[in-house]
């Protein structure tokens, strides 16, 4: 193992250069006031104050938030199902499955999320609804995946014992085969709540304009407004929130794994 | 599979073959008589006829990286990250910026052959006085496009601005997404000037777009409204002049009206970057897109009013493609009108304050 060890160092490198360097520019952004120039760095919590003293940015937060639960809950009830249904098929037909699922993905997201634009044209539903469903549409085959893969790999002797110490077809479900795909349906969540909770393009196309999530807002001061300290201090609050959402659902996780034993 | 490969090989050979005979197609050696074969042109999006790139690329054998843009503002951002173009086309009030900021080079008239062709109204203007950095390229309006069938003309002239807020019409108009226009329409229909720096006029502007998100319903759009107005979805839109002649061109049943309160006279016009690294090819392609041809291309394609007089006359007069369409030859002299002036500070607060109208 260890002579293999030396080939971690291209991917550190690109971490190093286009993950970790940019976070640190994003956070210095955050802290500084304006003027772009290292030589006059002058710091200060200004930018965190006037996010929070203004009603107007903790409810796009909120909004944002609110919407990407939507979509992650969504996301499972239409998901979940449809994994389980591909699991009981054959092999060859799982795969042809899969195929299908993922075969949206072969065309830009933004491409087929303009498609939706001329779609929902048609209907008259609210800004939201419209956001929702090309949310919904765009991330269910992250979620669908996930939990198809933790059902396939599940042991199926484990169903049988299941089966033979008396269980029947709901209980098996909720006792045996649902417990055992929580870490699909995990990750998941994960695959979906994150970039549903950041985008910006889909509100951008789907809502209309006047629908802004934190996305938007945070593509507004940096693109529009030049305001790159402000901008920055909005992501930073957003990448805060994320991983103590992630926090939050590696606990849930955890739980449920010591519950199980 | 070896019929594959073959076939796979026959098809690069036509390429290749294809490219290269394409690039013997001009005598021309560039990089000989400019010292490069390549420019980059960074353009709004839809705003150039459809073979000026590739004609250009053909008579000078040479090659163009041409990219577009949404917004001055998002040009700007993509220029600062650090990317040289050899030509943008930014409008008058960022132009005004890029020369303060020293990101611009002055041009070199002498190699500039097509001044003459130039509208006397459209050189000179106070962004860039003696023209020293800047051809313009595309000039015109902001005002009410409307569906005559279904608003009446004399409301229009009567209410001008003030007609987005009869709520007759709530959930039927059209709006840019840009604080800029917006705040104009606003500053403008309360008898301000657009470029004002007072804090009581920009709250009352606030209150009036606010009260007309919240009463009114509009859509926010971009270059959406174009298809949108051919198609008559709603009766009214707020729209540049050149989109508003060619939304016209397509449907008739439309109109165009620059409201009597005064509206904004904008310029887009060429301009070669302090880092530009081909300026010599960059001169010819200033000359080449404004060149008669190339503008008649370019002006017929997105309906936009030519800096180049020559092609509005052909173009506005009788048996022209827009004679009779007002929007084509926007109002000029009428003293309400204004030209944007670049300030930073203002244009921070009012970018905030359209975050603000539109979430709440």
């Amino acid at each position: 193992m260890k002579t293999f060890s030396k080939l971690v160092w291209p991917y550190m490198a690109w971490i190093t250069v286009f993950i970790v360097a940019p976070m640190l520019l994003i956070l210095l952004y955050a802290f500084t006031k304006e003027g772009n120039s290292v030589l006059t760095l002058q710091f200060t919590l200004n930018n965190f104050t006037r996010f929070f003293s203004d009603s107007i940015f903790p409810s796009v937060m909120a909004r944002s938030l609110k919407i990407a639960l939507m979509t992650t809950l969504l996301c499972i009830l239409f998901g979940y199902p449809a994994a389980y249904c591909i699991s009981k098929l054959n092999d060859k037909q799982q795969a042809l499955a899969i195929l299908l699922v993922t075969l949206p993905m072969w065309i830009n997201m933004l491409i087929r999320t303009y498609a939706w634009r001329g779609i929902l044209s048609y209907f008259d539903f609210d800004s939201e609804i419209k956001v929702l469903i090309g949310m919904v549409y765009n991330f269910i085959p992250f979620m669908i995946l996930q939990i198809h893969t933790s059902l396939s790999k599940m042991d199926q002797s484990l169903i049988a014992a299941a089966e033979d110490l008396g269980a029947n077809k709901t209980q098996t479900f909720m006792r045996v085969i649902f417990p055992l795909s929580i870490p699909g349906v995990i990750a998941g969540i994960t695959l979906v709540f994150l970039p549903a909770v950041s985008s910006f393009f889909i509100p951008k196309l789907l809502g209309g304009g006047d629908y802004v999530l934190i996305g938007n807002l945070i593509e507004n001061y940096f693109v529009s407004t030049g305001d790159w300290n402000f901008g920055s201090a909005i992501s930073l609050i957003m990448a805060v929130l994320i991983i103590f959402s992630m926090f939050l659902t590696k606990r849930i996780d955890h739980q449920i794994g010591e519950e199980k034993e | 599979m070896k019929k594959l490969v073959k076939i796979l090989a026959a098809g690069i050979l036509l390429i290749s073959t294809g490219c290269s005979s394409n690039e013997g197609s001009s005598d021309v050696d560039p990089i000989e008589t400019y010292g490069c074969d390549v420019i980059n042109v960074y353009n709004w999006g839809e705003y150039i006829g459809e073979d000026v790139v590739s004609n250009f690329e053909k008579t000078y054998n040479v090659r163009v990286n041409y990219s577009m843009f949404d917004s001055n503002e998002e040009m700007y951002t993509t220029l600062l990250g650090g990317n040289a173009y050899d030509i943008l086309v930014p409008s008058d009030y960022m132009i005004e910026r890029l020369i303060q900021e020293d990101l611009l080079q002055p041009l070199d008239k002498s190699k500039i052959t097509i001044l003459d062709d130039l509208a006397e109204g459209v050189l000179n203007k106070p962004y860039d006085p003696d023209n020293t950095y800047s051809i313009p390229y595309f000039w015109g309006s902001v005002g009410i496009l409307y569906d005559t069938t279904k608003v009446d003309p004399a409301k229009v002239e009567e209410m001008g601005w003030d007609i987005l807020k009869d709520t007759e019409y709530a959930g039927e108009i059209f709006m840019y997404d840009s604080e800029r226009d917006s705040f104009m329409v606003a500053l403008k229909a309360l008898g301000y000037s657009m470029n004002t720096e007072d804090d009581a006029e920009i709250e009352e502007a606030y209150q009036w777009l606010l009260e007309l998100h919240q009463t009114m319903d509009p859509a926010y759009v971009t270059d959406e409204v174009n298809d949108a107005m051919i198609n008559a979805e709603k009766s009214l839109a707020v729209v540049y002049s050149g989109a508003a002649a060619y939304i016209i061109a397509e449907n008739p049943d439309m109109a165009y009206f620059e409201p009597l309160q005064g509206t904004n006279l904008w310029n887009d016009a060429m301009v070669i970057p302090a880092n530009a690294k081909c300026p010599a090819l960059a001169h010819e392609f200033i000359n080449f897109a404004l060149s008669y041809d190339s503008m008649m291309d370019s002006s017929l394609t997105v309906g936009y009013t030519s800096a180049v007089q020559s092609v509005v006359d052909e173009l506005g007069s009788e048996g022209g493609d827009f004679y009779g369409n007002e929007a084509y030859t926007p109002r000029t002299g009428y003293e309400k009108d204004e030209v944007f002036t670049h300030n930073e500070v203002l244009k921070k607060k009012l970018s905030e304050l359209w975050i603000k109208i539109k979430v709440s």
